[in-house]
């Protein structure tokens, strides 16, 4: 009754929801390891994909962690580190979006019994720092370097590390094909950060196979005015003039108003407009240009003329592709068609209109800088191509990591039971608590051998063991051996070409590993109430608050409504 | 949807609006996606053949469409489910990159994702089985490559084309004239082809149609068809060596694009005005008569004070001729767009043999032929039929008939149909499937039954019995190793196939071989479905 006596100080907004000590934080962790459940099965080889309907209807079919985690739209704060740590994955290297999420929930089941036996968080928080740093040494340790090999060699050791990571997708049972293609695309943009240079295009129709590589830049035919079908569509070595101005019959001046006393005067103002636009067009055909895009429309008129001069013209390009053309041909963007000279055109070897699919094709190849690619996918669906891009960026990705460093490591869980042996090793060399918090780091790390064996529909316990066995020899040749997919035994994966860039198991291992400190030292979560303006949203919101409050009405509500 | 629980037991809440969701995952989703997949293909299966059936389909507003093109019919379903979606894509992209075997792709994935679900139910991974089918995909492709037969056609010598396209047609409602439409897509392609290029722009063709008269007045035409008649109706109706200027200028005096204003405070500028309007109209007719024009042809309208003078020069006109329309006529007769007046010139016109206004039955119903143009390089197809219904199916009818000459143009591969091919195909990745090691053989060996899905149903369409007509087939091709058998589905008397001309072309069936294991390969990988739970 002291509570009646004493006035009650409130600290907090009325409705504001706080939560805190040990019992907060193992809900943390449960939240997290329910996520990390999601995307767990669609690791490696045999992992599968997720079809994700959102309200509007649109629909994805994916098997990258990265999407699946941005669509499933969490708003349980502790949960949402991990969605940041697979976009920021993603970002960063491109690929091993679903490892790190995986990862870091592992960390965090393995860390759950610790903090229910009472271990004070901070603890654990050091110790898993200091296995991640010696984690980090030994993959750099391990790591292959493909530095100093010919360009044919570099070639064909990137297109494994692709095929690595395009085996895990719908595309894998092509996976060789995409692979080098990637590569070469890769290899054509050279080493600047120019990742815009490689553009993805899509049509549907046809199969994964037609899918192929322009050397050069492809873009849709754009929309088109009469007259169009009379231009050449086939030029060798063409002069190219880029545009973003609109060549149309129109007011120049939009609210300029002409006021005529004379009657008579009437055919000049009419002519002067005529004129303004031959003018322009004039200076165009006189560049010696015989290719002519645009970023803004090209009218009828203009596409009539030019195909009177036996020029090729398209207006409404994209500016994307348009930049992409200005890099490829070499030439620059003209904003006026005065004073164009020669410089500022491009050219490129080959411009062809092709019929590719349902669509028409303007085609640029053989350009002179080739600093540019474009990646035109077929598919039988819809979805299919677009998670194919998705796959194909992966693959980009990654290969633009390993080409600029250049290490390699062995994938298929190899490299992930070798750190762990390695950890466990030198726990035993520790006195005190953190030996057993490394220990329980080491095991974590196994999660990735264990699902891909999951996944596969293996004995994910046989499996394991026979792999601890081979990477506890003494002799260390047991190091390479991961899973194999296709046997259900172990094998070699350095030996059969599986292989990792190690910046991506770097910077996953980092990545989990900040992510699960960050969750282990939170020990209070205060949720304000939502202000009004939010309540546009109630309907959410309601249904959180009973969720949290009272046992299970939310779910019954749930249920009801169907 | 899974839920998670904090320390006192509570659930919370993880994903926004958790409660709406539905989650169907592991081998249920992919129970329930297989027969989302199912049901499509179960639609389609009465389609297939020369002896499929139609579907009648309307739409929210009321429209009516008979069909029995897989890519329609699934097109104008509106299907909701998500599989079921993937199914009409898969529909599309055959219609896309081939034209033809709409239907009959979609019977494949059916039928392979019905064998799918055998496999689940012993255990198989989903995954293992895609790859199994991949692997037998890739067989049966190269199979298909092995039977292939090529054959020489030239601008002479166009059976071969004719009889390809007729396959087609045989199973259209059309199927009654097949031989002349047959012939009628064979010419029109050829003379729009790029033979070296191997390149034909359908765009090119012209496929036009018009209520009244038989299906066997359909006709090529070697030019082009116009919906429109003469300005006036007093105009010649057939000009002979035409000589067409082809205008995007009205015959209106021009105006600025700049807003104007013309200020006349006097009688006299009035009379000016008047004037100067009147010598417009005559100049820009004395312009079309200079150069030397018989014809005009014009993107917008005429001014009535423009069309009389027109008439009195006797100078016939075409207004308001979309500029699709006015591209082709420009393609077809060699001529330029001229854009104003000013810049007509002699040869800038267009040329025509013929040019004539032709009236259809009792209606008022006039069209424009322009025909012996100097330039054949545009056609068009004029459908006629008893009802609008008909004409729609014979324009997409015709339209399949172009795709399969465009596609022997590309490449000269046949293989035979009447399901022979698929079941070689059968037979060769069912003898594949044992050098095989793994989990897969089992998948490798579903898919060689799969394959028989197509032939199996073209006999049940046919009245025929399924299974006793298939394994004998089977068994004659096995014990002449002769390809060349098939179902004998319009009763010749003969299973060759050979003899009774019905070809397909190899990479259409080759398409549709790939493009089913692709998508089936894409449902079977599907193991989650997250939707909202309104679907």
């Amino acid at each position: 009754m002291a509570a009646m006596l004493q006035p009650q100080i409130i600290l907090l907004k009325e409705g504001t929801d706080t939560s805190q000590g040990k019992a907060q934080l193992v809900s943390n962790i449960n939240a997290c390891t329910a996520v990390a459940d999601m995307v767990r099965t669609t690791l490696g080889p045999r992992g599968m994909d997720k079809l994700i309907h959102d309200e509007k209807g649109n629909v994805t079919v994916s098997n990258d962690g990265a999407t699946i985690m941005k669509l499933l739209d969490i708003v349980h704060p502790a949960a949402k580190i991990l969605v940041d740590i697979a976009k920021s994955q993603d970002s960063e290297v491109g690929d091993g979006t679903t490892t790190v999420v995986l990862l870091a929930g592992e960390f965090l089941k393995e860390a759950k019994p610790l903090i229910e036996d009472g271990v004070h968080p901070q603890n654990l928080i050091r110790s898993y720092r200091t296995a991640c740093y010696l984690a980090i040494e030994k993959i750099k340790e391990l790591a292959v370097s493909i530095e100093g090999k010919s360009l044919e060699e570099k070639k064909s050791l990137l297109a494994k590390c692709a095929a690595t990571t395009l085996s895990s997708k719908l595309i894998g049972g092509e996976k060789e094909f995409f692979a080098s293609m990637v590569v070469d695309a890769v290899i054509t943009i050279g080493n600047d950060d120019r990742l815009n240079m490689i553009g993805i295009k899509k049509v549907p129709g046809g199969n994964m196979r037609d899918s192929f590589l322009v050397n050069g830049v492809a873009f849709k035919k754009t929309f088109s005015y009469a007259g169009f079908e009379q231009q050449p569509k086939k030029f060798l070595n063409p002069k190219i003039l880029l545009l973003n101005i609109e060549l149309e019959l129109k007011s120049e001046k939009e609210n300029a108003e002409i006021r005529l006393s004379d009657p008579s005067q009437y055919q000049s103002i009419v002519d002067a407009e005529w004129n303004i636009i031959y003018d322009k067009l004039d200076k165009c055909v006189k560049s010696g240009a015989k290719v002519v895009l645009s970023r803004l429309a090209i009218g009828d008129l203009a596409t009539q003329y030019f195909a009177d001069r036996d020029i090729f013209c398209a207006g409404r390009v994209a500016e994307e592709d348009l930049h992409r053309v200005a890099a490829a041909a070499g030439g620059t963007i003209q904003t006026s068609v005065n004073n164009i000279i020669d410089e500022v055109l491009g050219t490129c070897g080959i411009f062809e209109e092709r019929q590719v699919g349902n669509e028409r094709f303007n085609i640029f190849s053989g350009c002179p800088s080739g600093r540019t690619a474009t990646l035109v996918l077929r598919g039988g669906a819809d979805q299919f191509i677009e998670e194919a891009e998705r796959s194909l960026h992966d693959a980009i990705m990654i290969v633009r990591r390993a080409l600029k460093n250049s290490t390699v490591v062995a994938g298929g869980g190899a490299i992930d039971m070798e750190i762990s042996r390695y950890l466990r090793q030198h726990a035993c060399t520790i006195a005190g608590k953190s030996q057993l918090f490394i220990n329980s780091y080491a095991k974590a790390l196994e999660v990735i051998p264990r699902q891909l064996c999951d996944n596969a529909g293996f004995d994910a316990t046989d499996v394991l063991n026979k792999l601890r066995q081979k990477h506890a020899l003494p002799s260390g040749e047991g190091a390479p051996y991961g899973v194999d997919i296709n046997s259900g035994g172990i094998a070699d994966s350095f030996a059969n070409f599986v292989w990792e860039p190690s910046v991506v198991k770097i910077n996953a291992i980092n990545a989990a590993t900040e992510a699960a400190c960050l969750i282990l030292s939170v020990d209070e979560t205060v949720r304000n109430p939502k202000s009004e303006s939010a309540q546009g949203e109630a309907a959410a919101n309601a249904m959180a608050g009973r969720g949290r409050g009272g046992g299970f009405p939310g779910r019954g509500r749930g249920m009801r409504r169907r | 949807m899974a839920l998670a629980f904090d320390e006192f037991g509570r659930p919370f809440i993880i994903i926004k609006e958790q409660e709406q969701k539905t989650r169907l995952r592991g081998i249920e989703a992919q129970k329930a996606n297989i027969s989302a997949g199912k049901a499509v293909a179960r639609i389609l299966r009465t389609s297939l053949g020369p002896k499929g059936m139609d579907k009648m389909l309307q739409s929210p507003d009321g429209d009516v469409t008979i069909t029995n093109d897989g890519a329609t019919i699934l097109e104008q379903m509106d299907v909701d489910n998500q599989i079921a979606k993937l199914m009409v894509e898969l529909s599309r992209s055959q219609d896309y990159e081939i034209g033809d075997g709409t239907t009959g792709v979609v019977v494949m994935a059916g039928a392979l994702l019905e064998q799918a679900e055998w496999l689940l139910e012993r255990g198989i991974h989903p995954i293992r089985i895609a790859e199994g089918y991949e692997m037998a995909s890739r067989i049966a492709v190269e199979h298909l490559e092995r039977i292939a037969q090529r054959f020489d056609f030239g601008p002479t010598n166009i059976e071969p084309l004719v009889q390809t396209c007729m396959t087609t047609l045989s199973s259209k409602i059309v199927n009654r004239c097949k031989c002349a439409l047959a012939e009628i897509s064979v010419k029109a392609v050829l003379s729009v082809a790029d033979l070296e290029r191997k390149d034909v722009n359908l765009d090119l063709i012209k496929v036009e149609g018009k209520v009244g008269g038989k299906l066997e007045d359909t006709e090529l035409i070697y030019g082009i068809t116009v919906d429109k008649d003469m300005s006036h109706p007093q105009m010649p109706k057939k000009i002979e060596d035409a000589k067409i200027a082809i205008l995007t200028c009205p015959f209106e005096p021009p105006k600025p694009k700049t807003k104007h204003k013309v200020e006349i405070d006097t009688v006299e500028k009035f009379q000016t005005l008047r004037q100067q309007e009147q010598k417009y109209f005559d100049d820009m007719v004395q312009k079309c008569k200079d150069v030397g024009a018989t014809l005009v042809i014009c993107q917008w309208g005429f001014d009535d004070e423009a069309n009389h003078l027109l008439m009195h020069r006797n100078l016939p006109a075409v207004r308001w001729v979309g500029g699709v329309e006015l591209e082709l006529i420009a393609i077809a007769t060699g001529g330029r767009i001229v854009p104003r007046f000013q810049e007509l010139t002699p040869e800038k016109l267009g040329r025509a043999g013929l040019v004539r206004e032709k009236s259809f039955g009792t209606t008022k119903d006039k069209m424009l032929y322009i025909e012996h143009c100097a330039n054949s390089r545009a056609v068009t197809i004029f459908i006629r039929g008893g009802n609008k219904m008909m004409i729609e199916e014979t324009k997409r009818s015709i339209h399949d008939a172009l795709c399969v000459a465009r596609n022997l143009i590309r490449n000269n591969s046949i293989v035979y149909g009447g399901g022979s091919a698929e079941i070689s195909c059968s037979v060769a990745v069912e003898t594949a499937a044992d050098k095989y090691p793994g989990v897969e053989q089992y998948a490798i060996r579903a898919f060689a039954d799969a394959l028989d899905a197509i032939p199996m149903a073209l006999a049940e369409n046919s009245g025929l019995q399924p299974i006793e007509t298939l394994s004998a087939v089977k068994s004659q091709q096995i014990k002449e190793n002769n390809p060349h058998f098939g179902i004998d589905c319009n009763d010749v008397g003969t299973n060759d196939m050979c003899e009774q001309n019905v070809f397909e072309t190899l990479i259409g069936k080759q398409q549709q071989i790939l493009l089913a294991t692709q998508v089936v390969k894409m449902i079977l990988k599907i193991d989650d479905v997250i939707s909202p739970s309104y679907y």
